[in-house]
């Protein structure tokens, strides 16, 4: 120190310089560690202490200056006091600032080992020399600022990574169960992701089993589920049982150990499985058994399988596996219930795709075009309750002035009535030719479909032919609805109910007796319509029926429109009275209107 | 869903099933497979009550086709009683008066075997006699 800068030798200089140099960047880099890990699990107040003691270690540098030049005004032991003072705050800082080592918690074992040997021989390399160049470092004579920065900072550090050093220490001992701790922490962290990632039933249960082995440490670990088609648990996957001991692993509700499970619906644990009265027939299927905890996998009131975690030597468990496997495994049977509903609803929406395809197949089986005969407008709709149903219309062109009309309902609901309702459209199409009354055609088709329809299945019908030359309208009601009759002189609506049979009940003879025929004479303003069951026995929320009377009313007020326009409001009358409720049956209506 | 259940009551041997509730294609086979016993313990006398059923779909129908040709071929008919109005508007439309028996009452249901019973037994003895 009593050296003077001037006074040293070029050689020198540089080697000053250069050990300033290394031995400032050294303690900027420590003291960017340090702060680093002070910073871990930081409060408020963390920052504000270490910015703290940085502004005090600057200050205390630099007052170096003024102690060093005897030429200040002020005496030198002002400064040295002044210097004290602050070194003494500094020192305050710095055993605050020392004490936050709670990253120590947060090594592994491994780690902290690593830090621990690290530490044991680098502590004494840090100290000695923070020592060995107190007040006699030889940058002084080139800047007595940085000497004492590095000097102070050297302190701190050493302080730190003493105080880290004992910290470390502390946590030694308990450093296992910490790990263990965290390890049945991130196990299960990573299941409760898997829950919400994993759809895979197979690859889940790969999974469940292996974390089970890492949340309880255990040698072996399995898990059975029930099976769906005979609700028995069966072995569905298993880590570090051989292929014999998989295979041999028959599961059935008589098991003693799988009764008391589902019984009490509680974890099973026993450090001693083959003493234990419930595990000890499993000696027989596993020799090396030792310690064994089972727990169920319980939705609701319902156990669906059952998780195993065992360890060749007794007394391998502790109380707290137990939980943590109950736990575990209660996040798991979320996971696999969440994959078994995505895979339904998967499912389901497939089979939802198919349908809308033979929906629009059967969509096509309507005709789109209205027909066209000279004077008589017809509009004609079909709304079917699920996506394929039984309800028909067609038209056929007879003649230039003759058309048949045909609308009727297959038996039965749902796919069946549909591919029937296909069937029954091809049929009628051969059949109808211009010289076959509606009562001749009927009786044709019934012979047809009671020979190739099984017996339960039937259809309702009604025939009629338009005859815009004559001015007719000829029909058969095939058990089917009445045909509604407006003409625009009347004010009430007329029931034609003739007497006939549904096609596909009889083989011929009562069929043919009961049919009869009607024939109405056409005229301007006459209105015709043809409906469906569906339609008078639609229901609002309250149950109550849309009715023959209501479709007659509406007729009655709408029938002077065109016949567009009245299956427009028909479709609105009964969708207003629906009022939401979802319609039960398919819906289908012809509306006939004599423009002439 | 609306409920559908069936009693069935044998009465010598005549057969009666008590319909109570809504009969539609889901509910149908409920039906069929109650009928399928009977036809299984070879009764064929059945009488339907649809005393208590609010509602009949076609399906439902459909049921009483499946089974009557084989009824009827073991000398046994099904008969039926007691429709309310809007569930004989139904049968109606459809024409199975003209299939069927649709009678008001049991009483008359039962009659109504009593005396085919009778008629075919008189014949039985006219034609011994002859």
């Amino acid at each position: 120190m009593d050296q003077d800068w001037l006074s040293l030798k070029m050689s020198d200089h540089i080697l000053v310089i250069s050990w300033a140099f290394f031995a400032t960047v050294f303690i900027l880099i420590a003291l960017g560690t340090l702060r680093n890990l002070i910073y871990i699990k930081r409060k408020q107040s963390t920052a504000r202490n270490f910015t703290w003691l940085m502004i005090m270690m600057v200050l205390y540098s630099v007052l170096a200056m003024p102690v060093a030049h005897e030429s200040v005004r002020f005496g030198s032991a002002f400064w040295k006091t002044a210097s004290l003072v602050i070194l003494f705050i500094v020192i305050n800082f710095i055993i605050i600032n020392a004490l936050r080592v709670a990253w120590v918690n947060y090594l592994n074992k491994k780690q902290k080992l690593g830090c621990f040997w690290g530490g044991f021989l680098l502590l004494p390399i840090q100290i000695y020399f923070t020592v060995r160049f107190q007040g006699v470092n030889p940058i002084y004579p080139f800047s007595p600022v940085l000497e004492r920065f590095i000097e102070i900072g050297n302190i701190f550090l050493s302080v730190y990574l003493v105080v880290a050093f004992l910290a470390l220490l502390a946590h030694l001992p308990t450093a296992k169960l910490f790990d263990r701790k965290l390890q049945q922490i991130s196990s299960l962290h990573f299941l409760s992701r898997a829950v919400s990632s994993e759809f895979d039933v197979d690859k889940l249960v790969r999974t469940i089993v292996q974390l089970t082995t890492k949340v309880t440490e255990a040698d072996f670990a399995w898990l059975e589920l029930q099976h769906e088609n005979d609700q028995q648990l069966r072995l569905v996957s298993s880590c570090r049982l051989d292929q014999t001991e998989r295979d041999n692993k028959d599961v059935c509700f008589s098991d003693p150990l799988v009764q008391k499970i589902i019984r009490d619906r509680s974890t099973f644990s026993s450090n001693q499985a083959v003493k234990n009265s419930h595990s000890s027939h499993l000696r027989n299927w596993k020799h090396d058994l030792g310690s064994l905890i089972a727990v169920p996998l319980a939705t609701g009131e319902r156990v669906v399988g059952i998780l195993y975690a065992g360890k060749t030597y007794e007394f391998g468990f502790e109380q707290e596996d137990g939980e943590m496997l109950r736990a575990f495994g209660d996040q798991a049977v979320i996971a696999l219930e969440n994959a078994r509903l995505v895979k339904e609803s998967l499912i389901k929406e497939r089979l939802e795709q198919e349908l809308k395809v033979a929906h629009d197949a059967q969509m096509k089986l309507l005709p789109i075009d209205m027909p066209t005969l000279p004077g008589i407008a017809i509009d004609a709709v079909c709304i079917t309750a699920n996506e394929v149903g039984g309800d028909y219309y067609d038209f056929f062109k007879l003649s230039p002035t003759k058309l048949g009309v045909i609308i009727g309902d297959v038996s039965g609901k749902g796919a069946s009535a549909a591919f029937y309702m296909a069937e029954v459209k091809g049929i009628m199409e051969s059949l109808a030719r211009p010289d076959l009354s509606p009562k001749d055609m009927m009786c044709a088709a019934n012979e047809t479909l009671y020979q190739n329809f099984s017996r339960n299945i039937f259809i309702s019908v009604v025939y009629a032919v338009l005859d815009s030359e004559a001015n007719t309208f000829t029909f058969c009601r095939a058990g089917h609805c009445p045909v509604l009759f407006m003409s625009s002189e009347d004010e009430f609506c007329k029931r034609f109910e003739p007497r006939g049979l549904g096609l596909g009940l009889d083989s011929g003879k009562i069929f043919k007796s009961v049919l009869d025929e009607v024939t109405i004479p056409l005229k301007k303003g006459h209105t015709m319509m043809l409906y469906t069951d569906g339609v008078t026995e639609s229901r609002n929320p309250d149950g109550e029926e849309f009715g023959e009377n209501r479709l007659s009313e509406i007729l009655q007020s709408v029938h002077r429109k065109s016949a567009l326009e009245i299956k427009k409001q028909v479709i609105h009358a009964v969708f207003t009275f629906l009022d939401g409720e979802r319609a039960y049956d398919d819906m289908t209506f012809v509306v006939i209107k004599d423009m002439e | 869903m609306e409920n559908f259940n069936v009693n069935c009551k044998d009465v010598d041997e005549l057969s009666i099933l008590y319909l109570e509730g809504f009969l539609d294609a889901h509910t149908a086979p409920l039906l069929e497979s109650e009928i399928q016993k009977l036809v299984d313990r070879d009764r064929y006398k059945l009488i339907v009550n649809f005393k208590d059923l609010n509602y009949i779909s076609s399906a439902g129908l459909g049921v009483f086709m499946g089974f009557v040709e084989t009824i009827r071929s073991n000398q046994g008919d099904i008969k039926m009683c007691c429709m309310p109005s809007k569930i004989f508007r139904v049968f109606d439309l459809l024409g199975f008066p003209s299939l069927y028996d649709i009678v008001d009452g049991e009483e008359e249901a039962v009659k109504l075997y009593r005396n085919s019973e009778a008629e075919s037994s008189v014949k039985q003895n006219s034609s011994q006699k002859s």
